[in-house]
Order: structure tokens, then sequence, then C-alpha cells
């Protein structure tokens, strides 16, 4: 009778452990496929600025990027390849920074070893037509692994697999491609 | 009556043959397909690769000297008339540094040779030219793309249609005829 009872009673948490965890993975798979965060679109998004700051997200099988002017989308299925790299840019850019050349006593060049590190992610995708279009973007430090991570999970293909298990400072070998500009 | 039938008629076949002959210039242009830079023995990093491949799209279609710039892949071009190829392949790459050129000024200059073949839709080779793009003072690394971009767009079909026309000339059995409006 005992024997019966703890059988039955193992069946109950089995059970409840088999619906606790149907209930919990998606969630959880869908929290690490959705990406949302600051970038700046280099090139290649159509019908967006070169260099433009915006939004990229990456969710529902859609990859999207939103500046305050325009926004693009590419369907996650349609990329080819995505690649993940390292570079740096000076912390005074643009007009400001061309300025600050022209400071006396070799200032400008003091300015210009003022640098902040960031990770880019470049993508190759085919349109409608089945043209192959290539697009850069910049994101802060350690974010472009997560965003690969996201798209290979939404159905988008690479040339370089990424390890998996690794944490997102530490990028596979053959992607570091730290640009010292 | 008569005369003024005559009028209706003659410029009625006047504007027709102008409607023709609109068109028939525009096929005479030839289009381009811009391939993808191909995989070759110097490595290259996706993001120049990228860079290149966008930059010569970007200006191509800003020269406007072929009638229209198709992607790699693109099925209009298959079905187009008269669409020139660009391959194109890496020479030499020589990755610098931003940071060396602000401080130094003289090093760190970021350099690209790229060898381009312009070929025709029957795969007769064109042109085939070395083209180099460099990056000396001021800009990312990525703005030598940009200026190998502007020096490969400069090559329009005119040029194209000479080159052919002298490697004719040198070896007769070269197979690629331009059309008149070359």
């Amino acid at each position: 009778m005992s024997f019966q009872t703890s059988r039955w009673r193992l069946t109950v948490i089995v059970l409840f452990a088999v619906l606790f965890a149907a209930s919990v993975t998606p969630r959880s798979i869908a929290q690490q496929t959705a990406v949302s965060t600051d970038a700046v679109q280099v090139m290649g998004m159509r019908g967006v600025k070169n260099n433009s700051k915006g939004r990229l997200e990456i969710t529902e099988g859609t990859l999207s990027f939103k500046s305050a002017k325009s926004s693009a989308t590419v369907s996650v299925g349609c990329i080819d390849d995505v690649v993940t790299g390292r570079d740096s840019e000076r912390v005074l850019r643009g007009p400001v920074g061309t300025l600050s050349m022209l400071a006396p006593y070799g200032g400008g060049r003091a300015l210009s070893l003022m640098r902040t590190k960031l990770d880019t992610i470049t993508i190759k995708y085919r349109d409608s037509n089945g043209g192959l279009h290539g697009a850069i973007f910049t994101l802060h430090p350690g974010e472009a692994e997560a965003a690969k991570q996201a798209l290979l999970a939404q159905g988008a293909h690479t040339s370089i697999p990424a390890t998996i298990g690794s944490d997102s400072s530490a990028s596979p070998q053959s992607e570091e491609k730290e640009q010292s500009r | 009556m008569f005369g003024l039938f005559l009028a209706i008629s003659v410029s009625g076949f006047m504007s027709l043959l102008c409607a023709q002959s609109t068109p028939v210039a525009e096929v005479d242009t030839p289009a381009i397909e811009v391939k993808m830079i191909q995989d070759a023995e110097v490595a290259l990093p996706a993001e120049f690769q990228v860079a290149l491949y966008e930059d010569l799209i970007q200006e191509f279609q800003k020269e406007g000297a072929f009638r229209e710039v198709y992607r790699d892949g693109d099925r209009n071009a298959a079905q187009s008339s008269n669409v020139i190829s660009l391959f194109t392949s890496v020479r030499k790459f020589k990755q610098g540094s931003e940071l060396e050129r602000d401080v130094t000024t003289v090093a760190g200059s970021t350099s690209i040779t790229v060898h381009c073949q312009f070929k025709a839709p029957n795969g007769a080779l064109l042109l085939e030219r070395d083209i180099e793009g460099k990056v000396r003072l001021r800009g990312d690394n990525l703005k030598a793309t940009e200026d190998f971009a502007k020096k490969a767009a400069k090559i329009t079909p005119q040029s194209l249609s000479a080159e052919a026309a002298s490697s004719i000339a040198t070896v007769p059995k070269a197979s690629y005829s331009p059309g008149p409006g070359w």
C-alpha cells in the first residue's frame, strides 16, 4: 500500500516537473533570442542613411533598425551570413573631432588617443529579387555576440559558427578582428 | 483637307518613330551586375568585404553611366539584356590604424588593391585592371573602400568599349562586339 502511495506521489511530482519545464522553457528561449540595443548603422540597410544612430531589434524572425528619421526591416531567414568583430573609434568625432586636430601644442593628437571600444556585426542578406546586400552595424562592447546568437536562433546562417556556451566577452578566435583604427 | 490629313499622318509617324527610338537607346546602354568580392589568397575582414561591395554599388548608381546597377544574384539581371558583370578579388590588403594616423600623420595608412574584371554577357573579358583604395590621413579604415569604389566607378561603358576596340585590334579573335550605343 505504502509502495503504491509513494509511486503515485512520484508520478505527480514528475508530472508537475514536466508541466513546469514546459511553461518556463519557451519564455526563456524567447528572452534569449530577442535583442534590442542601441546601434549605429554604418551602411547597407535599404532606406537608412549611412552612419545613422538608432535601435537594432531582433525579434520574431525579423531584424529591424529604427533611426529617428527612417527604419528598415530584414527577415532573419534571408540572412546568409553573420560575422562579429571588434573595433574602436575616437571619442571626439565629426566636426568637433576635426576641429580638435587644430588644438595647439599637439593637443589634437593627444585627444585622438581617447578612444572607445565597440563591437561590429556584419550581415549579408538577400532581397525579394535574390539580390545580395551587406550591412554593417556597430554596437556597445559585448553586444554583438548576443545579437549573433539571437539571429542564429531565429534562422540566420553564418560562415563562422559561434562557440556554444561562451559568454559574450569571449568571442571565437576566428572572429577576433580587433581593428586598432 | 488632304494636306491636313497628310500633316496629321506625318506627325503621327514621327511621334511613333520617336517613341520607338527612346527605348532602343536605353537598351543599347549596358547595365552592370556587381558581383560580391571573391575569396582570394588575401584574407579580408567581413566588414571590408561588405563595404567594398556596397560602396561599389553606391558609386556606380551615383555616376549613372550604366543603364541599371544590379546586385549579385538579382534575378532581373538574368532577364535583362546587355548586362556586364563586374568580378572583383583582393590582390593586396594592408590594414592600418586610425590611431597611428592621428598621432603620427605619416604612419598607419590603410590600403587595398582590388583586381577588377569587366565581363560581357557572353563571358568575354572587356577590361581587367588593378585599382587601389587608400586612407592616409583622416578617417576610419573603411574609407579605403570608398576611395577604391570612387575610382572604379569612373569606368564607363565608353571606356569599356574603347578597351574592347583596342583588344579587337590586337587580338583578332575577340568575340564580343559592343552595341551601337557604346
